[in-house]
């Protein structure tokens, strides 16, 4: 592989990049416009899933069973309230968006075959509200799943006040840079068979660049797009929408090595999918095949928690969730806990796909 | 280092149960222009890509200055070449292109001045997909320049062309041969073949059917030179009279010659009897006509 050859072609791709109007709304100014619709959306208010204050009433196995899945499912930050403390004046005092009491009864109830009640709280816009009971649901109806012969016993009920302080955005920004990475796959999905088609590649091999460089090229010239784009985004996530996220030397290096693993899938990918589509319908077709699912399933938009099970299973085997959720843990919560486990993930699999990617996709004529 | 810079032996190449390249051979020596000729389909393509190494060939031995093109990973940047489909990343221009070009080829060529040499200078800055069906064309043979290379592939370089583009082409073409450079040119036009090269092959269904100098495969395959007459009746009895075989036409007679000279005196006896014509023309035939006629003659026999 010669440096000479990647830059080269890295000055090539990027001029005729920055003359494409569709390649630049696609990389730039669309996740900002995803950004404000989100923003309308949300109204721009909301919740931190982080943090979820719980005062346990009725302490036993059972409770305490109940907030350890909770805690498990890696969505809230459990912090205890004791007893003793008046729960109502904490959520005014501290700002709480998300507070969940589990009343004294609570156990006897459940002992005796009937439902276990427990209230929701906290000071947040009615759409946060909404949110933080969704997620809370979601994770409940999955711990009644596992309690054996006790189907649908934990209700949860809602009692929020007040307006928020923490913001949405916060939640959504590692989804958009999910976004912008997975525009990367999209522009391999377009332009190996288009190149392919109209005999660019071997008229690349005749300038003695080879299909590696070629690659190479690619990934840097897509990464310094999309650290432009993310940049822009964060920096308006920041501005705009008042978003706090952990923005810090070490989780700022982080985020560009999770993206860089994310691009080397997505450009692997986007290699192997643009190999199998041969005409301008069979690549939307496998483009948006891929894409949507992948999207959804990842919780790029959405938490999984409210997904079924079973989607919640499939999601575990796609990169795309290691890849947000390691960048919710570090841009968001500032936790390095499951990082290492999320990034060696997203690191096998990039490799395994971009080597696979690599073997496959030939530039000879056949 | 030896005279030939290209060696082709006994060379098949199969696409499926298709025979595209059917055993042939054929060498090319250092500063010559050597073309393919032959119908759509004949195999001039698949060859030519075999030996600039992006096409791998069935059987045979190929040798391209010396090594195999399948293997070797140097000689590419020996090499200029011009596709017959030449396309290039659509948002380039052609001083993007040339300037990448020569910066993975590790050549130190004067963009401007390949440019104007392929006429393409007005246009350096326009966006590929913007340029004109010839000026892509032109754009391809500045990329296979760009290099100085000691072989050039040229596939085609002046189908879909204006006959003033065409004559520009040839012009760049006599340029790089006075360079002494090696060529390998296939076209549909003869007479492009008839100008620039030494020696011709002409290849059909995937065989050579005939090599040699233009002038060779019309010697070897002309019937007779022939001299057209327009005029008036009497004018075809006039030379039956003279004992030459003749063919009446609807606006001309047509007199098959043994000798050219005969044509001189065919004329100087019409015009001594005072006979009634407008024009007479002289017709050799050329290497298209002969062309025509092999490949003809070939389909014909497939037909029976
Ligand atoms: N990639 C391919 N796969 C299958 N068959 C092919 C392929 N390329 C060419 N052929 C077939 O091989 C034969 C020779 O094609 P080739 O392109 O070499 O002809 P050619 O002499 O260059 O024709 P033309 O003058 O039209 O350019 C044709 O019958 C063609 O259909
Ligand atoms: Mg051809």
């Amino acid at each position: 592989m010669k440096p000479s050859n990647i830059s080269a072609y890295f000055v090539l791709h990027a001029k005729s990049y920055f003359r494409s109007r569709s390649a630049i709304f696609f990389q730039i100014a669309f996740p900002v416009i995803l950004m404000l619709l989100f923003g309308a959306i949300f109204g721009g208010t909301s919740y931190n899933p982080g943090t979820l204050v719980v005062q346990n009433d009725s302490p036993s196995q059972v409770s305490w069973g109940v907030i350890n899945a909770i805690n498990d499912s890696g969505l809230f930050k459990i912090q205890v309230l004791q007893e003793s403390a008046n729960l109502s004046q904490y959520i005014v005092k501290n700002g709480i968006t998300a507070a969940l009491l589990i009343p004294a009864n609570f156990t006897s109830n459940i002992l005796s075959g009937g439902r276990g009640y427990m209230i929701l709280k906290g000071e947040a816009s009615p759409q946060v509200a909404n949110s933080n009971y969704q997620i809370l649901n979601g994770v409940l109806t999955e711990v009644n799943y596992h309690i054996e012969n006790v189907s649908q016993k934990l209700v949860l009920t809602t009692a929020v006040s007040g307006t928020a302080t923490s913001k949405t955005v916060n939640y959504y920004v590692p989804g958009l840079i999910g976004f912008t990475v997975l525009t990367t796959m999209f522009n391999m999905v377009y332009q190996v068979p288009n190149y392919r088609k109209e005999k660019i590649f071997r008229q690349f091999s005749f300038s003695g660049l080879t299909k590696s460089e070629w690659m190479v090229a690619n990934i840097l010239h897509s990464f310094a797009m999309l650290v432009l784009s993310d940049v822009i985004l964060v920096v308006i996530a920041i501005l705009v929408f008042g978003a706090s996220l952990v923005l810090t030397p070490t989780t700022i290096l982080l985020s560009g090595v999770i993206v860089f693993m994310g691009l080397i899938f997505f450009t692997g990918l986007g290699i192997l999918a643009g190999l199998v589509s041969d005409n301008e319908e069979t690549v939307s077709v496998v483009g948006n095949l891929i894409l949507f699912p992948m999207m959804f399933l990842s919780g790029v938009f959405f938490p999984l928690a409210f997904a079924p099970p079973y989607l919640q299973t499939i999601s575990k085997f796609l990169p795309l969730t290691y890849f947000i959720n390691s960048l919710n843990s570090i841009l968001i919560y500032g936790d390095f806990s499951t990082l290492l486990v999320e990034m060696i993930a997203l690191g096998v699999s990039s490799l395994i796909l971009f080597v696979v990617a690599a073997k496959i996709f030939s530039w000879k004529q056949k | 280092m030896s005279a030939e810079v290209i060696e082709v032996r006994g060379l098949v190449k199969k696409y499926g149960d298709l025979v595209a390249v059917n055993g042939i051979d054929f060498s090319i020596n250092r500063g010559e222009v050597f073309s393919l000729l032959g119908p759509n389909g004949a195999g001039k393509t698949t060859t030519v890509e075999i030996l600039e190494g992006v096409r791998n060939r069935s059987s045979g031995s190929v040798t391209v200055l010396g090594e195999d093109p399948e293997k070797s990973k140097s000689l590419i940047y020996r090499l200029g070449i011009l596709p017959q489909d030449f396309s290039f990343v659509y948002n380039s221009t052609p001083v993007e292109a040339l300037a990448f070009y020569r910066k993975t080829l590790g050549s130190s060529t004067d963009i401007k001045q390949i440019l104007e040499e392929v006429e393409l200078e007005e246009k350096s800055d326009t966006p590929y997909q913007k340029l004109s069906g010839g000026q892509k064309q032109k754009l391809g043979l500045a990329m296979a320049m760009i290099n100085d290379p000691e072989v050039l592939f040229l596939d085609e370089p002046t189908s879909g062309l204006d006959p003033r583009a065409r004559r520009n082409i040839w012009k760049v073409i006599e340029n790089l041969k006075k360079q002494g450079k090696s060529i390998l040119l296939t076209t549909h036009y003869l007479e492009e073949a008839e100008l620039l090269a030494q020696r011709v092959a002409i290849m059909n269904k995937g065989k050579i059917i005939d090599s040699g100098t233009p002038m060779e495969i019309v010697e070897r395959h002309h019937e007779s030179d022939r001299l057209i007459i327009r005029g008036d009746g009497n004018i075809e009895t006039m030379i039956r009279d003279m004992g030459f075989p003749v063919r009446r036409n609807e606006s001309y007679v047509e007199v098959n010659l043994r000798n050219i000279k005969d044509a001189t005196e065919i004329v100087n006896l019409l015009y001594e009897k005072k006979a009634n014509f407008e024009d007479f023309t002289l017709k050799r035939e050329s290497l298209e006509d002969v062309f025509i006629k092999m490949v003809g003659e070939i389909e014909e026999d497939e037909a029976e």
